[in-house]
């Protein structure tokens, strides 16, 4: 085999091979993976930030949309209460208008009433002189005699009271 | 015809002769700087205008690198970082040497089917991790051959074992890339030969020739995947040597 005939083929060989490794080392892979290097990381630099901003806006429309959930959380809670309120004052403004009103009709009716006993006396009144009169023009034609008013009225009021 | 050795021939080029040294230019030079150049066409394209996203070339140079990048980050550690851009040297010089070699009607020269390519490679990988271990630890760096908690006398044992399995790894390394490369080529060549002489059948012409052409596409396509797996267990193992120099154990 030729490869074992070292003392022809060894030197030259193993002298090319460390100035071409040399030179693939220092001439080519040095000069250009560090560029490659510096790319990669800053894609993932780019990478890294993007999902981390990503990340923040995702947090932050997850506060907003907690944030609008406890805004209708608290408008619902809002109305709810003016509700009551409206409801409750409205139940008493309708009471105070029926006490109000309740109070007007009672004064009118004592007033009614007041004056139906005032008619009523008036009327009684009017009947007994009515009544005085006619028992003495009764007696006068029956008896021919005429009595005295008072006499009627008392005989009308002992007849009334009966 | 050629034997199926004539293919690992060194071929002087261009004869070169330093103070009594014979540093001749050959094939295995010439093919040592094709790969030099196609690798160099390779990482200049792919990294002459780097953008976050990448285009073709990029993508391809950046699959190569992040897959030495990662076989280093797993074997070594956040240390081996700065190892890497050695580490994928390695790789991709073995790389380049194994595929090109493959190429046929070219007369592609393989230098990794050569030992003293292999071992010259293996000797560059070791005098690293040795410089690494002793830059790193010191003299601390004998306690990689010494087994923990052991007495002396174990210890001594092991030590001497496992020193010498250290000092064997630079041979192991390159004879297990030579031997896979020489045989791979010389299975291609002793078929290829079948299929002349078979072919040439007097009665039957080419019939005969069919079976092992056969058989050698699907070795050339084996030899692919050699190639591949070669290149990646040396950068694996280079690696593996780099931790026990940086990590101890």
């Amino acid at each position: 085999m030729p490869q074992f005939d070292f003392a022809n083929v060894f030197l030259p060989q193993f002298v090319w091979l460390v100035g071409f490794f040399a030179l693939l080392y220092f001439g080519i892979v040095k000069l250009t993976l560090p560029k490659l290097g510096k790319v990669i990381d800053t894609r993932e630099g780019k990478v890294r930030s993007d999902i981390l901003g990503a990340e923040a806006a995702k947090a932050e429309s997850d506060k907003m949309a907690a944030d609008y959930a406890a805004g209708i959380a608290a408008a619902r809670d809002d109305a709810r209460a003016v509700l009551t309120a409206a409801k409750a004052k409205s139940a008493k403004s309708v009471e105070t208008k029926l006490a109000k009103a309740g109070g007007k009709t009672d004064a009118m009716i004592d007033d009614a009433e007041t004056r139906i006993a005032a008619a009523r006396g008036a009327a009684m009144g009017e009947i007994e002189a009515v009544a005085a009169e006619a028992a003495q023009a009764i007696v006068t034609k029956l008896t021919g005699l005429q009595p005295a008013k008072s006499d009627a009225q008392a005989a009308v009021k002992s007849a009334m009271a009966a | 015809m050629s034997g199926p050795m004539e293919q690992f021939q060194i071929k002087v080029l261009r004869p070169i002769e330093a103070n009594g040294y014979d540093l001749s230019f050959t094939n295995s030079s010439l093919w040592m700087a094709i790969a030099l150049g196609v690798v160099a066409i390779f990482m200049f394209v792919g990294t002459m205008r780097p953008q976050l996203v990448p285009g073709r070339w990029q993508a391809a140079v950046e699959y190569l690198y992040d897959f030495v990048r990662n076989m280093v980050d797993e074997t070594v550690g956040p240390e081996g970082k700065r190892f890497a851009p050695l580490i994928f040297s390695v790789f991709i010089f073995v790389l380049a040497c194994n595929l090109l070699g493959l190429i046929p009607w070219v007369g592609a020269f393989t230098p990794t089917s050569h030992i003293a390519v292999t071992l010259g490679l293996a000797a560059i990988v070791f005098g690293i991790v040795c410089i690494v271990g002793f830059a790193l630890h010191g003299f601390k760096f004998f306690k990689l051959f010494w087994p923990a908690g052991s007495g002396v006398l174990l210890g001594a044992f092991v030590f001497v074992i496992e020193f010498l399995s250290f000092l064997s790894r630079p041979f192991t390394l390159a004879i297990r890339l030579f031997a896979n490369m020489t045989a791979g080529h010389v299975l291609l060549k002793v078929f290829g030969t079948f299929v002349v002489t078979l072919g040439s059948f007097q009665a039957l012409p080419y019939v005969f020739g069919v079976l092992p052409l056969a058989v050698n596409v699907a070795l050339a396509a084996l030899e692919v995947l050699i190639a591949v797996v070669q290149a990646y267990v040396f950068a694996l193992l280079a690696s593996l040597y780099l931790n026990d120099a940086i990590n101890l154990h």
